[in-house]
C-alpha cells in the first residue's frame, strides 16, 4: 500500500520524535556546514510534512519530491505546500541518478531523505550504496524502512536473510534473538549503520561518512531510521564536532516508543518538567493516571518533539 | 676505458623503498597477519617448538592474541615470550634475515621483513614494546619509530633507537601504530573490514585456535573454523603422511583429501550461488598457517595438465596438504604468506599427490550426476563430518562406485522472474532464503498437482 494511502503519518507520536530528532539535528549540521544553499530530497507524498520542517527549520527553498506512483503523483501535485517544490514521477532509483546529471544539482549538497514504506530488501541497499557514492559532497543522507520482523523471514531464517541483504558486514554469529521482535529494529539500524560506513570506507570516498542518525522507534511497527555526513574534506571537522557534541541526540540507543497520550495526560505530565531528575512511575500516579517506566522515559526525553494535535470528538 | 669514480654502479637500498615500495605488495589484512604470526611464533617456541603435524597436541591455551583496530590508530599486544634485548639490537629490525640469525624452531615468519613491512603499511608513528625473562627476572624496552624523521635522516643510518621501557602485565610484545597511513585509517573506519579480518583469522589460524590460542580482535574472541570431512558409509577421506629431506632439514608433509559437504543439486550454479561461501578446494599449511584457502586455481592444479579447470559441480571436495619444518625456509611459502611458491621443488613434487584425490573426486561427480538425486544423497548423508583431527591414515580417498543407470529424460525449466516477486514467492512457500531452484520445483509441482494432478 503506498503511504498516501494509508493513515497520515505526521499523527503519529513516534514518527513525530524521530522526525523531530532528525530535524533538529539537521538543523544543527546545517548551521555548522552552512548548507542553507542544499537541496532537500524526499519523498513528500501526499502531506510533505518533512517539506515543511526543511523549509521553515532548515530554510531550504528547493525540494525535490519523488512520487512513484500515478495517482500519488497527481495528488502530490496537488497538494504541495510550497512553490518550490518539484514532484518528479518514477522510482528513486532511476530518478536520483537523473537528477545528479543536472548541472544545477551537481554543485550543492542533497540533503536526501528515504523515507522508505517497506522492509529493508536487496533494492533499497543499493540505493543507498548508490547515494553513498554518488552524492554532492557535505551531502546527508537518511533512510527509513519497517523493522516489523516477519518481512524478514521466518525465526529461524532470519539472521541469514539480514546477511543476504547487508553482506560481509553481518557477524557470522548474529543469532535468532539478535533478530526477534524486541531486538530486531536495533540490530538492523547498528548492522545498516555499519554497511553505510563501509560503503564509504571502502571506496574511500574523501571525507568519509559521519555516522549522525541512528533512530529505532516504534508506532505500531518497529521502524529504523539512519543516516550520516558525507563531509567535504575541508568540512568534516565541523560536522564531527556537532556529532560529537554530548547535546548530540541522533544516535538513540533505546527503541521510542511514545505513548499515546490524551490532551489532559499529556498536559499534566508536561507541568512536570523540565526536571533534572527522572520522572518515576510513582509520580505518575501520584498525578491521577499511569504509565510504563518505558513510556515515561521516552515521554521525558522527547516530550518536545510530541506532534501539537488533537482529534476533535464531537 | 671506465673513469675510477664509475667503475661501481650503486645498489644501495634506499629507506623509501621499504616504506613506500614493497608495502605495496601486500594487504592490510596480510600485514595485521604477519604480526600475528610474530605472536604466535613465540607462543610456538615457548610451547616446545614441535612439528605442526595434525596429531600433534601442543596446548597454547596459555597465550593470547589482542588487536585493537580504531580509526585512529591501531595496536596488538600478546603474551608470548617478547623479544630479547639481543634479537631486538642484532636480528629483529633488520630489513632481510641474517645468515647467521638463529632458525626459529617451526615458526610461520621466514623473510625478516614481515613487522616492519606492517608497521609501515600502517601508519607512520610506532612504538614497539617488548618485556621478556631475563635470567629469572623481567626485563623491558621499546623501539620508537617516526618513520618520517627516520626517512627525512637520509639513507645513511638505518637503525632505530631502543629505549627503557616499563614491564607489560606479562612478557610478550606490544605494537602501537598512530598517525596511520590514509588507506589504513578508511580501512579501520569500515566495520566490513573489521568482520573479514575476524573470518580470515577464524580460517587461516584454525589450526593453532584449535589448539587452545586465544585471538581477540576488538574484545571479542574468535573461533576457528571447525576444519571437517564427510567419512562413513562408502566414503573415507585420504590421509597420508611423508618425510621429506632438505638440506639436512627433515620436512613433514601430510595430505588430507575428501568429501567436505553434500556436492550441490546439479552443475549449473543458481543466481543465488555465493561463490564466498563457497569452503570447497585445496588448502596450503605451511607450519599450522594456512597460507592458500578453499584454491581453485591452477597453483593448486585445477585447469594443468589432465586435471579440468574448477566448475561448480565439483563443490564438496576438500583437500588439505600440511608442511612443517624447524626450518620455515624450506617450505613453499610467500612473503606475504598469501600463496604458495608454484616454483618450489618441494610444492611441485606432491602435487602428484593432490591431484589424485581431485580427479578421484571429479569422476565422482561426473557419474553421480547419471543416478536418481534421491539415492545418490541418500548414501551422502551416511557420512557424517569428522575433525580432520580424528581421520583415520588411508592412503586414497574412498568414494562410491556409482553404476551409471539409465533414467527417464529430463527437461530443464530456465526462466527469470523479478527478484521481489522471487522472495515473496519463496516467503509464503515457508522460507524467504529457499533457494531459487526450490521454488521453481515447487511452484511447478504445485502446478502440476493442480492442472494435471496424479501421475
Amino acid at each position: 500500500m503506498a503511504s498516501f494511502d494509508s493513515i497520515n503519518y505526521s499523527l503519529r507520536p513516534s514518527k513525530s520524535v524521530q522526525r523531530g530528532i532528525v530535524f533538529h539535528g539537521l538543523k544543527a549540521l546545517s548551521d555548522a556546514m552552512a548548507l542553507q544553499n542544499s537541496l532537500y530530497i524526499g519523498f513528500g507524498s501526499i502531506w510533505f510534512t518533512d517539506f515543511v520542517m526543511a523549509h521553515k527549520a532548515l530554510e531550504i527553498d528547493e525540494m525535490i519530491s519523488i512520487e512513484a506512483n500515478d495517482v500519488g503523483f497527481r495528488r502530490a501535485e496537488f497538494n504541495k505546500v510550497y512553490r518550490s517544490i518539484s514532484v518528479v514521477e518514477g522510482r528513486s532509483e532511476d530518478k536520483l541518478p537523473e537528477l545528479l546529471n543536472q548541472g544545477e544539482y551537481q554543485a550543492r549538497p542533497w540533503i536526501v531523505w528515504l523515507d522508505y514504506d517497506g522492509a529493508l530488501d536487496e533494492e533499497k541497499v543499493e540505493e543507498m550504496r548508490w547515494l553513498l557514492l554518488n552524492a554532492p559532497p557535505n551531502s546527508i543522507v537518511l533512510f527509513t524502512f519497517s523493522a516489523t520482523q516477519n518481512a524478514y523471514g521466518k525465526p529461524a531464517q532470519r539472521p541469514g536473510r539480514v546477511a543476504d541483504i547487508l553482506g560481509p558486514v553481518v557477524p557470522d554469529e548474529l543469532s535468532r534473538e539478535d533478530c526477534n521482535q524486541e531486538n530486531l529494529p536495533q540490530t538492523l539500524a547498528s548492522l545498516t549503520m555499519d554497511f553505510l560506513s563501509s560503503v564509504v570506507a571502502d571506496n574511500a570516498r574523501p571525507g568519509g561518512f559521519i555516522r549522525s542518525f541512528k533512530i529505532p522507534y516504534f508506532d505500531s511497527v518497529g521502524m529504523v531510521t539512519v543516516g550520516g555526513v558525507l563531509p567535504a574534506l575541508g568540512t568534516a571537522p565541523a560536522a564531527r564536532a556537532v556529532i560529537a557534541d554530548h547535546k548530540w541526540q541522533g544516535i538513540v540507543d533505546e527503541m521510542i516508543q511514545a505513548p499515546p497520550m490524551t490532551l489532559k495526560e499529556v498536559a499534566t505530565l508536561q507541568a512536570e518538567l523540565p526536571c533534572l531528575e527522572d520522572l518515576t512511575r510513582a509520580r505518575v500516579q501520584e498525578l491521577g493516571f499511569d504509565l510504563l517506566e518505558h513510556q515515561i522515559r521516552s515521554f521525558q526525553r522527547y516530550y518536545k518533539y510530541l506532534p501539537n494535535f488533537a482529534e476533535i470528538v464531537s | 676505458m671506465i673513469p675510477g669514480d664509475k667503475s661501481k654502479a650503486s645498489a644501495n637500498p634506499t629507506k623509501a623503498f621499504f616504506v613506500r615500495m614493497i608495502t605495496r605488495d601486500i594487504t592490510l589484512e596480510d600485514c595485521i597477519f604477519d604480526l600475528i604470526d610474530n605472536s604466535i611464533d613465540g607462543a610456538w617456541e615457548l610451547a616446545g617448538g614441535r612439528p605442526m603435524s595434525l596429531a600433534d597436541d601442543t596446548d597454547l591455551s596459555a597465550y593470547k592474541i589482542s588487536i585493537e583496530i580504531k580509526p585512529d590508530r591501531f595496536s596488538i599486544h600478546d603474551n608470548c615470550g617478547g623479544i630479547s634485548l639481543d634479537d631486538a639490537a642484532n636480528y629483529a629490525f633488520t630489513f632481510g634475515r641474517k645468515d647467521d640469525a638463529e632458525t626459529e624452531n617451526f615458526s610461520i615468519g621466514v623473510y625478516g621483513i614481515g613487522m616492519k613491512r606492517a608497521v609501515f603499511k600502517i601508519g607512520s608513528k610506532i612504538g614497539i614494546k617488548s618485556t621478556f625473562t631475563d635470567n629469572g627476572g623481567l626485563m623491558s624496552f621499546r623501539v620508537p619509530v617516526d618513520v618520517n624523521a627516520w626517512l627525512a635522516a637520509g639513507d645513511g643510518n638505518w637503525d632505530f633507537d631502543i629505549e627503557g621501557a616499563d614491564n607489560l602485565a606479562a612478557p610478550g610484545v606490544q605494537i602501537d601504530v598512530t598517525d596511520l597511513n590514509e588507506a589504513a585509517a578508511q580501512s579501520f573506519e569500515s566495520p566490513r573490514f573489521i568482520q573479514d579480518l575476524r573470518r580470515a583469522i577464524a580460517r587461516d589460524y584454525a589450526l593453532h585456535l584449535h589448539r587452545g590460542l586465544t585471538i581477540e580482535v576488538e574484545g571479542k574472541s574468535i573461533n576457528g573454523w571447525a576444519i571437517e570431512l564427510r567419512q562413513g558409509g562408502e566414503f573415507s577421506p585420504m590421509r597420508a603422511s611423508f618425510e621429506e629431506n632438505i638440506e639436512g632439514e627433515k620436512v613433514y608433509v601430510e595430505v588430507l583429501a575428501g568429501m567436505e559437504a553434500i556436492p550441490p543439486e546439479d552443475s549449473d550454479p543458481d543466481g543465488d550461488w555465493d561463490e564466498d561461501q563457497n569452503r570447497s578446494g585445496w588448502y596450503v599449511v605451511c607450519n599450522g598457517r594456512i597460507v592458500l584457502a578453499a584454491d581453485k586455481t591452477t597453483l593448486t592444479g585445477w585447469g594443468t595438465e589432465s586435471w579440468p579447470i574448477w566448475h561448480p559441480q565439483y563443490t564438496g571436495f576438500m583437500g588439505l596438504i600440511i608442511f612443517s619444518s624447524r626450518r620455515a625456509d624450506l617450505l613453499p611459502l610467500t612473503t606475504t604468506k598469501r600463496s604458495v611458491d608454484a616454483t618450489s621443488q618441494l610444492y611441485r613434487r606432491y602435487r602428484p599427490n593432490m591431484r589424485e584425490p581431485s580427479k578421484a573426486w571429479i569422476a565422482y561427480t561426473n557419474a553421480r550426476r547419471q543416478r536418481e538425486r534421491d539415492e545418490v544423497v541418500g548414501q551422502e548423508q551416511e557420512a557424517k563430518s569428522v575433525p580432520i583431527y580424528e581421520v583415520a591414515a588411508q592412503p586414497a580417498v574412498v568414494l562410491p562406485q556409482v553404476a551409471t543407470k539409465k533414467r527417464v529424460p529430463e527437461a530443464n525449466v530456465l526462466y527469470s522472474v523479478p527478484k521481489p516477486r522471487l522472495l515473496k514467492l519463496a516467503t509464503a512457500m515457508g522460507n524467504i532464503r529457499m533457494p531459487y531452484k526450490e521454488v521453481g520445483l515447487q511452484s511447478f509441482e504445485y502446478a502440476y498437482a493442480d492442472l494435471v494432478g496424479e501421475d
